[in-house]
């Protein structure tokens, strides 16, 4: 059972398991299709459909989905005083006893454009140069609500405080600004969970600091947010997209407008239909090579922080979703009309009936994933006797006394 | 060689010291004719590295012209030198004279400022010029390594001509304040008397001494200015070395390893052809030319002595002797003093460490570079130029010449970086070369700095990255790159070796495979007409073992494997369709004949019936019946199509298609004829009974066994005249189209089947995993009633499609799950792209015949499909059981120093584990269908 498979969560792909098992072999990931690279070798047999209204569509959502103008020059101002705030400490370390900022940075949806309207939240990471502890990333909360209050004598009033897991945030009435704390990396080795913040987090926000680096070199077209917002409305509203995350989502994007042979970037009708073919065709499903996360040292596949059912789900949920979509429903797909039950129910678009796909991952997989070497014979009839209803007629092997040579056409 | 470095401000001064000196101004018209004749070579020279081979040429039948009478014109490797050469032969300023107007008109196309200076006085700018450097030249100190070889007892005092070896002239310059104190009253005779200013002499232009006495040392071979320079000279070093290896040895000191060329007329072994041109030229042997035909001595050849370091292989060249001997007396004997000396003044004084272009360091590296492309010259090459020098008249020998070394000639790069440096007269007196920012005056030593490897690095550095140079070649370089050609040689053969091994021991078991396979399964059919294409050319697995066996097998691979194993057809089948297929085969042929015989006029004659496989579809074991020039013969041939044609027979595939192509449009009553005829000709062909049916609506015969597992063989009737009617529809109906013709549809499906059969042979066959995957989704199609409306074809199309755009050497199971992603991305979608059949004419849809509903039905299958083969459970997808991992010995993985060793073995006893697996999978399917 080798050669495909995603590694089970936790693992890195590329380490060797030593444990008694058929000797390791390299993963050799499979490269799944992408229509887009082989256009060539599909020509169009058809004239291809009228995208106009599609395109229209997609536009229209984008344009409902970004945050208007008052929106982000709420969201700015606060984010721009907290920055100079913090700033200043940085600049005046003496005058903050209780933590030592190395540096503030912008991150997130915010920073990167890809802000929704009525999600009102900018993120800010505070990359601590002490120990994050929480009376420390308290106390910094205060400071700044300090500040703020000093800054703006009134507006300032009506700022509120709160501290979590993560950092503080900041919220008026119509934006928040989050303050993300994270250390430097040497200190991630010393941090004590009694004490401290969890050290996942930590580290998670030092990677939203190379994300969005990453997205400012490499995701600047237009294309590339305008879909990001898309997918992410797209996952808010079918369950089944939850577990892509947004960095997931970015990459997807910026896959689907630029991984194209001819490097032109996709027009959005295209990138969007592309994103969901890449997802039906199992470009986050274990064994596939999916995209390399280009923030991360060594090869890791983005897509392996799902987990298996995950997988499964988020590629069901794009399946069904494909499926529609080519049969002319794309207004329910973005959220102009119906609801998101077409993902999950059956339904009828000009008297094709979409079944929804049903997930194939099964539990017991998991125990061949962890190359039990001997073969139980209980496991193999549990395998047997789970079967998947629609391969149920499968199971029987019919040999046909005559066959008929395909000469039509 | 000699260096110019100096600006010409000195020019500015009249020549009027020197005009008042008589003797001097006599020298002028020796001096003149070597300024104004000689350079012109080099000048022309100077033009040819852009038009190589051209301007060469061109230049070479001038100079013929000019020179004819006096000059052999076969010196090799001197497009340029031969003038100079055959002058200093002559040493015939008079020569000279007369020769140079030809010279003048024959160049005139290279250099036009040239003939411009011509008249002027040289003496003018030469004398300024020396001015300058004489005082430059007295601060030197001297140098003299040289200079003890110049030591001679044997003393000629009669002259006080002073003859340097021209070439090595710049290595000798060195010795340049030996000279000095000699060189009063000489005049520059050297080739390099085109820049004047080189001239080293103090101002002392006192002219040439009265007597023609000349103080010649024979060892030497050379003569001092006066009696107390001939004395210096006597004690001097060079000539002291000079003497001892005379009396050593009568052979020079030939340095290491090298091959030389040697005057021997100078006793001076050059390094190179170059170096030997470029002392052919020079002063030096221009004054020693001099010497001997004034004192009568015999002048040797001017060609080279090849001196190689075995001495063996001397190969002397002897040239032509000019014929102007007579103009020795016109000489002046005011001989022209070398222009060495001030070779090395000029470089004191600039002292920049850029300038490092002595003429002689140049010269020098230049030879050794050149004669290190190619350390051993063939002797024959050598020995060549031997005859033709006589006649000295063939320019295409003039280029074997060249090669008297076996020198590989490098091409001149960066001629445009070269800028001429010109005096107020627009005379180049100096040479600038900008890559290498360093001066020369001399055309020839910018001519050897153009070849040199300093300056093909600067140029490769800064204008060209794509020029070759040669590796630097000092003997430890040429070690370290002899030893990387040695190893680079010994891998290659390594893995040429290995790649022999390795396609051999493929090629065996792709052979062992075809012949197992052929002996099981068509023994018969082998044993009659050799082997079939039933199963294509690559054995029943898809793909050869070669590439299979490499990649590690994933368990998907295992799964379709196994399972490909259990739809292949069981050879009782398999024997019982090809039974069939050839009985109907022979018994058509049969028929053919008995309906040509009947119809036809002459039937004697058309007994004589060719088989043969048709050259275009050899593959498709297409048997074509065809008699010469024969029209009227209705039945053309019969030919497999389908699963048959395609090897694509499944388990339980008993129905098998042929297509009969007829001469016209087949009709009933043809059907009719040969449904009559048939029976009786498979009576005769086989003991075999056989039930024969005639079907009108389908356009076929249907011909089954009795005997089980009553294979049936479809024979459909088609004709290409029935496409052709597509094209002209209306008239060719009307005329042609007898009444009962069979239905047109039938007949145009069965002309597509022969098509897809052809493009089956020649795209999917080849393709790994290919054939094996089809097999697989043929399977599947038959068993899974979504996936039947997928039509064979659609399906060969869209597989074929799949693997070939997936990259190379595909595993089944990467393939197989390949394709259901392709299906899950919504290709067959009515928003998709659709598949473009290659064997329309005219662009087609292979899925048009799908309704939207059994698009999604199908691609909503196929998505499951994926994501069951994504998790692990692929055989639900092939309807089979699971198969165990692979075991494996428990022992080796405690041990890994053990699993290391026991690494190559691991591979053969898996593959035999798998193997023997397999053959027991196959087995007891067999046996589950006999029984059956």
């Amino acid at each position: 059972m080798r050669g495909r498979g995603g590694p089970p969560m936790g693992r890195g792909m590329m380490r060797p398991n030593f444990r008694p098992g058929p000797p390791f072999r390299a993963f050799i990931p499979h490269i799944p299709f992408d229509l887009v690279q082989c256009e060539s070798t599909f020509p169009r047999a058809k004239s291809a459909p009228e995208e106009k209204p599609f395109t229209e569509a997609l536009l229209k959502r984008n344009v409902d989905l970004t945050p208007s103008a008052p929106e982000q020059a709420s969201v700015l101002a606060l984010v721009s005083k907290i920055q100079t705030i913090l700033d200043n400490l940085v600049v005046t370390p003496g005058a903050f006893e209780a933590a030592q900022i190395e540096e503030v940075r912008q991150v997130g949806s915010f920073k990167k454009g890809t802000m929704m309207t009525g999600h009102n939240v900018a993120d800010i990471v505070v990359l601590l140069k002490t120990l994050p502890t929480k009376e420390a990333v308290a106390a910094l909360g205060s400071k700044v609500q300090e500040e703020l209050k000093l800054l703006e004598p009134i507006e300032g009033k009506v700022l509120t405080m709160l501290t979590n897991d993560s950092g503080f945030e900041m919220s008026s009435a119509e934006a928040s600004v989050k303050c993300l704390i994270t250390t430097i990396p040497p200190n991630l080795k010393k941090l004590d969970p009694e004490l401290h913040l969890d050290g996942k987090i930590m580290q998670s926000h030092l990677a939203a600091i190379r994300h969005s680096r990453w997205f400012e070199e490499n995701a600047q077209h237009s294309s590339i947010k305008v879909l990001i917002r898309l997918l992410k409305d797209l996952r808010n509203r079918f369950e089944g997209l939850q577990p892509l995350t947004p960095w997931i989502i970015e990459l997807l994007s910026h896959f689907a407008v630029v991984n194209h042979p001819s490097r032109q970037p996709l027009a959005i009708n295209g990138a969007f239909r592309r994103s969901l073919q890449l997802l039906s065709a199992g470009l986050f499903l274990p064994g596939s090579v999916g995209i390399a996360d280009p923030c991360e040292q060594g090869t890791v596949r983005v897509h392996v922080v799902m987990t298996l059912e995950q997988q499964d789900q988020v590629c069901f949920t794009a399946q069904t979703l494909l499926r529609v979509l080519s049969h002319g429903g794309f207004k329910q797909i973005l959220g102009l009309e119906g609801n998101a039950s077409i993902a999950t129910e059956m339904s009828v678009w000009e008297g094709v009936v979409v079944t929804p796909s049903d997930k194939a991952y099964e539990k017991i997989e998991k125990k061949e994933d962890e190359e039990e070497m001997e073969e139980d014979a209980d496991e193999s009839v549990r395998r047997k006797t789970c079967s998947v209803k629609q391969y149920q007629n499968i199971q029987s092997i019919c040999h046909p006394e005559t066959q008929e040579d395909a000469d039509e056409s | 060689m000699a260096h110019f470095v100096y600006p010409v401000p000195a020019n500015a001064q009249p020549g009027t010291a020197y005009s008042a000196q008589p003797a001097y101004v006599a020298a002028t018209p020796a001096q003149a004719a070597y300024g104004t004749a000689t350079p012109r070579p080099g000048q022309a020279y100077e033009s040819y590295p852009a038009a190589h081979a051209t301007t060469q040429y061109a230049y070479t039948t001038r100079t013929q012209v000019a020179v004819t009478p006096a000059v052999s014109y076969d010196q090799p490797k001197a497009y340029y030198q031969p003038a100079p050469a055959a002058t200093a032969y002559t040493a015939a300023e008079a020569h000279y004279q007369t020769a140079k107007p030809v010279f003048t008109t024959g160049a005139a196309g290279f250099t036009a400022q040239r003939p411009a200076s011509q008249p002027k006085p040289p003496a003018v700018q030469v004398t300024t010029a020396s001015q300058s450097y004489a005082y430059s030249a007295a601060s030197t100190p001297a140098v003299n390594t040289y200079t003890s070889a110049y030591n001679n007892p044997t003393t000629t005092q009669s002259s006080i001509s002073d003859i340097v070896p021209g070439y090595d002239a710049a290595v000798y310059s060195a010795a340049s304040s030996y000279y000095q104190q000699q060189q009063a009253a000489k005049a520059i005779g050297t080739w390099a008397a085109k820049k004047p200013g080189t001239q080293p002499f103090k101002a002392k232009p006192k002219g040439p001494p009265k007597t023609p006495q000349l103080h010649y040392c024979d060892v030497c071979k050379i003569s001092c200015a006066g009696p107390q320079t001939y004395r210096e000279h006597l004690e001097g070093q060079k000539h002291k070395k000079k003497e001892a290896a005379m009396k050593g040895a009568a052979t020079p000191v030939v340095r290491g390893g090298h091959n030389q060329l040697r005057c021997e007329l100078c006793d001076v072994t050059c390094t190179g052809a170059d170096a030997y041109a470029a002392h052919i030229r020079g002063a030096k042997h221009q004054k020693v030319v001099k010497l001997h035909t004034k004192l009568g001595k015999p002048i040797p050849s001017t060609d080279p002595v090849l001196v190689t370091t075995t001495g063996n292989s001397t190969v002397s060249v002897p040239k032509a002797t000019s014929s102007t001997i007579s103009a020795v007396g016109a000489g002046n004997k005011t001989v022209a003093k070398s222009t060495t000396s001030s070779v090395n003044i000029v470089k004191k004084v600039v002292a920049t460490p850029k300038i490092t272009f002595v003429g002689g360091t140049t010269l020098r590296t230049t030879g050794a570079k050149t004669e290190e492309v190619k350390a051993a010259p063939e002797p024959a090459a050598a020995a060549k130029p031997a005859e033709p020098m006589q006649t000295s008249s063939d320019d295409l020998k003039d280029d074997e010449h060249l090669n008297i070394l076996g020198e590989k000639d490098v091409a001149p790069v960066g001629h445009e970086y070269i800028e001429e440096v010109r005096n107020e007269q627009g005379k180049t007196v100096s040479f600038n070369c900008k890559l290498c920012e360093c001066k020369f005056n001399d055309p020839n030593a910018k001519e050897m700095h153009l070849k040199g490897r300093r300056h093909r690095l600067q140029y490769k550095k800064k204008v060209d990255p794509n020029l070759q140079v040669e590796v630097k070649p000092s003997i430890r370089a040429r070690k370290v790159q002899e030893d990387k050609l040695r190893r680079q040689s010994q891998k290659e053969d390594f893995w040429r070796r290995r790649e022999q091994e390795d396609r051999w021991r493929d090629e065996m078991r792709m052979e062992e495979e075809m012949y197992w396979e052929q002996h099981r399964r068509y023994d018969m059919e082998y044993m009659h007409r050799g082997p079939m294409g039933m199963m294509g050319p690559r054995g029943p697995f898809g793909a050869g073992p070669g590439p299979m066996i490499r990649k590690p097998e994933s368990s998907d691979d295992r799964h379709v494997n196994a399972k490909h194993a259990a739809i292949y057809p069981t050879e009782v089948e398999l024997q019982a369709v090809q039974t069939i297929v050839s009985a109907c085969e022979r018994a058509l042929k049969q028929t053919s004949d008995v309906l040509a015989d009947s119809d036809g006029p002459k039937p004697e004659e058309k007994k004589e019936i060719k088989k043969e496989e048709a050259t275009t579809d050899a593959k498709q074991t297409e048997k074509v019946k065809e008699e010469p020039a024969n029209t009227n013969r209705v039945l053309k041939g019969v030919m497999r199509v389908g699963v048959l044609a395609k090897g694509l027979l499944l388990h339980g595939d008993l129905n098998v298609n042929l297509v009969v192509l007829c001469s016209e449009k087949p009709t009933r009553t043809l059907l009719e004829r040969m449904a009559d005829s048939l029976p009786k000709q498979l009576a005769t062909v086989t003991e075999d009974k056989y039930e024969v049916k005639r079907c009108v609506e389908e356009a076929a015969i249907i011909v089954t066994a009795e005997k089980e597992p009553n294979p049936s063989c479809t024979i459909t009737l088609t004709s290409p005249v029935m496409r052709e009617a597509n094209t002209t529809e209306g008239e060719t109906v009307s005329v042609k189209d007898p009444p009962d013709v069979l239905d047109r549809q039938k007949c145009l499906a069965a002309l597509a089947a022969l098509r897809h059969a052809k493009w089956f042979q020649a795209r999917a066959t080849g393709l790994p995993s290919c054939v094996i995957v089809i097999r697989i989704l043929r399977d599947l199609c038959q068993r899974v009633p979504t996936w039947s409306h997928l039509s064979q074809w659609s399906m060969e199309l869209l597989v074929e499609k799949c693997v070939s755009s997936g990259g190379p050497n595909m595993s089944p199971g990467d393939a197989l799950r390949r394709i259901f992603e392709c299906i899950s991305s919504g290709i067959i979608l009515p928003g998709g792209p659709g598949l473009y059949d290659p064997c329309e004419k005219d662009p087609t849809n292979a899925l048009a015949s799908l309704t939207n509903q059994m698009r999604e039905d199908l691609t909503a299958s196929a998505q499951h499909a994926l994501r069951l083969v994504a998790f692990r459970q692929i055989h639900k997808v092939l309807a089979m059981d699971p198969l165990p991992p692979p075991r494996f010995p428990r022992q080796r993985f405690n041990n890994p120093r053990k699993r290391r060793h026991t690494g190559s073995g691991e591979g053969t006893e898996e593959g035999a584990e798998k193997k023997e697996k397999k053959e027991g999978e196959e087995a007891t399917t067999e046996a589950a269908a006999t029984t059956k």
